[in-house]
């Protein structure tokens, strides 16, 4: 079968990770730092339609796949490809949506939580680039690990929701700190969902808690 | 290159082989029936329209317009087949070949708006074919031009002195051993050798049937094997021509991918689901079916190189300029080429409704029509 086509929508899915990674950065530093807003706003648009056109290209290569390849074709592994390609794709909408919320000014520069926050920023960042190393498949216990640092931190982010839902911390704006909370927590969902396109059976993929 | 692409090529050639000695047992099958009996048999398309027909069915049937073009490339490069019974043939396997990816299109006939898009994409490359045969077919008829044109390319050619076309050709030489091998194999079969001996029609009625079944199967094994070792070509040249649009490009996409595999039929069945997810538009596939219709025609000159006779290169050229000549009308002017693609989106809208007419179109254009009308003309 056509591996080298293959591993052009591997290439293409580790360049959509590179480009959610520049985006996520980029966002994360508009809430967490002093960059200017009016610097980066065209280059962090360019970069999510970046995304969306390799997403777009993802599925085109693979349906060009599909046709020359109709009767070797290994349908799981391009479920897969769909689906993660489609995850990778939303952490990019996800970090535009940080972005969002930095444009409100609502920035969470100042405050004590600041530390909590880069050190989070740090830790999401990590596992975008640790599922970046995982694509090429060739340890399946790094995605394992990543599978279960993922949905723990997921569990974190619900915590802290919950709490501010339920009032339990005073804080200086509530309702972008959840949003904030919410898409963090919705990135890392998406990068635990791509992960467990990698490894785990068609039909269980997205499904890791039942 | 790794060991499995070694095995795909070294098959490859092997079958290449294997088809250029099919082509001249076929030749010598012909041969040993005799004169008399070949221009009866053959009298049947001795009406251009019937022979029209009659290389529309032949391709129908076979689902392969190299099958059909290389043996009447045996046939006329063993003298038994003139080349004007066969130039019609030759135009009638062009439109057969279409039928191939129609059916294809049929996979995609649960989803409406895919399978409008689908029959759309295979359509047109009909459409297309009977345009240039309603256009050329009647003008090569009573003017002759385009075998006045295949006749002096072969003159050109034999002038040249590319060592294939020589009599005493090295690749001729190689083709009659392993003719001369399996006819001495099959003479090793008593019975065979009682028929060669004793009744020669029926063994050159043997030989014939076992030539095209030989041509029918070594092309199938170099289509499979070009194909296997092609894949990523082929997806990366499709990849391309999906950026780039249509366009020239496009055309050549579609020579270099039907010249490699040996069969358009390969090449415009990719473009069907291609064209149905919507991801290539009907009007930029219309220039790789068109190239396919280019490199289709390599095989027939492939064929050519193992007969005789210099007639056979000419009708093998005369199936290259008639399809260069098809292109060259219809592509250049969007207006002309906008016709083909209309009249199979037309088509395709109507056949979306109601589909069962997408059925009795093919078994009408396909089979009965041409039946008919071989019934007719006779």
């Amino acid at each position: 079968m056509g591996k080298e086509s293959l591993d052009n929508i591997d290439a293409k899915l580790s360049e959509m990770l590179t480009n959610s990674m520049h985006i996520y950065d980029v966002s994360m530093n508009c809430l967490l730092g002093d960059t200017n807003l009016d610097t980066v706003r065209d280059d962090l648009y360019a970069t999510d339609k970046a995304i969306n056109e390799l997403h777009r290209e993802v599925r085109r290569e693979m349906i060009v796949h599909s046709a020359v390849n109709s009767r070797n074709l290994d349908i799981p592994l391009l479920l897969s490809y769909m689906t993660m390609s489609k995850d990778i794709e939303r952490i990019g909408d996800y970090c535009k949506n940080l972005f969002e919320i930095a444009e409100t000014g609502n920035t969470f520069t100042k405050g004590e939580n600041l530390d909590s926050y880069i050190e989070l920023r740090n830790d999401i960042g990590k596992l975008i680039v640790y599922l970046q190393s995982c694509l090429n498949l060739e340890d399946e216990t790094k995605i394992h690990d990543l599978i279960t640092l993922g949905s723990s931190m997921s569990t974190d982010l619900d915590d802290k929701i919950t709490a501010l839902l339920e009032n339990k911390e005073t804080i200086e704006y509530p309702v972008s700190t959840t949003l904030f909370y919410r898409y963090l927590k919705r990135i890392v969902s998406h990068i635990v969902n791509a992960s467990t396109a990698l490894i785990m059976p068609t039909d269980q993929i997205d499904y890791l808690d039942e | 290159m790794n060991l499995k692409s070694l095995k795909n090529l070294s098959f490859a050639i092997f079958f290449l082989y294997f088809f250029l000695v099919s082509i001249k047992l076929l030749e010598k099958g012909i041969k040993t029936l005799g004169a008399e009996y070949t221009d009866q048999l053959f009298e049947s398309v001795s009406n251009p329209f019937a022979g029209l027909l009659v290389g529309i069915l032949c391709t129908v049937l076979v689902q392969s317009s190299s099958v059909t073009t290389a043996t009447i490339v045996g046939l006329v490069g063993s003298g038994v087949l003139s080349l004007e019974y066969a130039i019609p043939m030759v135009m009638g396997a062009n439109i057969g070949t279409t039928v191939t990816n129609t059916l294809v299109s049929f996979g995609h006939v649960r989803r409406e708006q895919e399978f409008k898009r689908a029959f759309a994409a295979s359509t047109m490359h009909d459409f297309f074919n009977l345009i240039v045969v309603i256009l050329l077919f009647p003008l090569d008829l009573y003017t002759g031009f385009i075998t006045k044109l295949a006749e002096d390319g072969t003159e050109f050619i034999l002038a040249t002195g590319f060592t294939a076309t020589k009599p005493n050709s090295p690749i001729k030489a190689g083709i009659k051993w392993g003719s001369n091998n399996i006819l001495d194999g099959l003479s090793s079969i008593p019975y065979v050798n009682n028929l060669s001996e004793n009744s020669y029609r029926v063994y050159a009625v043997l030989l014939i049937v076992v030539a095209i079944g030989f041509i029918f199967l070594s092309l199938r094994n170099v289509v499979s094997n070009m194909k296997s070792l092609m894949l990523n070509q082929i997806e990366f040249g499709l990849d391309k021509a999906l950026a780039k649009g249509g366009g020239l490009f496009a055309i050549l996409i579609g020579i270099l991918i039907t010249f490699s595999v040996q069969s358009s039929s390969i090449t415009t069945s990719i473009l069907v689901p291609i064209v149905g997810s919507g991801i290539l538009s009907i009007e930029n596939a219309f220039p790789i079916t068109l190239g396919a219709n280019i490199g289709t025609t390599i095989t027939a000159v492939l064929a050519s190189f193992a007969v005789d006779d210099p007639a056979g290169l000419t009708i093998a050229l005369h199936h290259v300029f008639f399809n260069l000549m098809g292109v060259a009308i219809i592509y250049p002017f969007k207006a002309i080429r906008n016709i083909p693609v209309n009249l199979a989106k037309s088509l395709s809208n109507i056949t979306a409704k109601r589909r069962y007419i997408a059925i009795l179109y093919v078994l009408i254009t396909f089979l009965l029509l041409p039946l008919l009308g071989v019934v007719l003309f006779n």
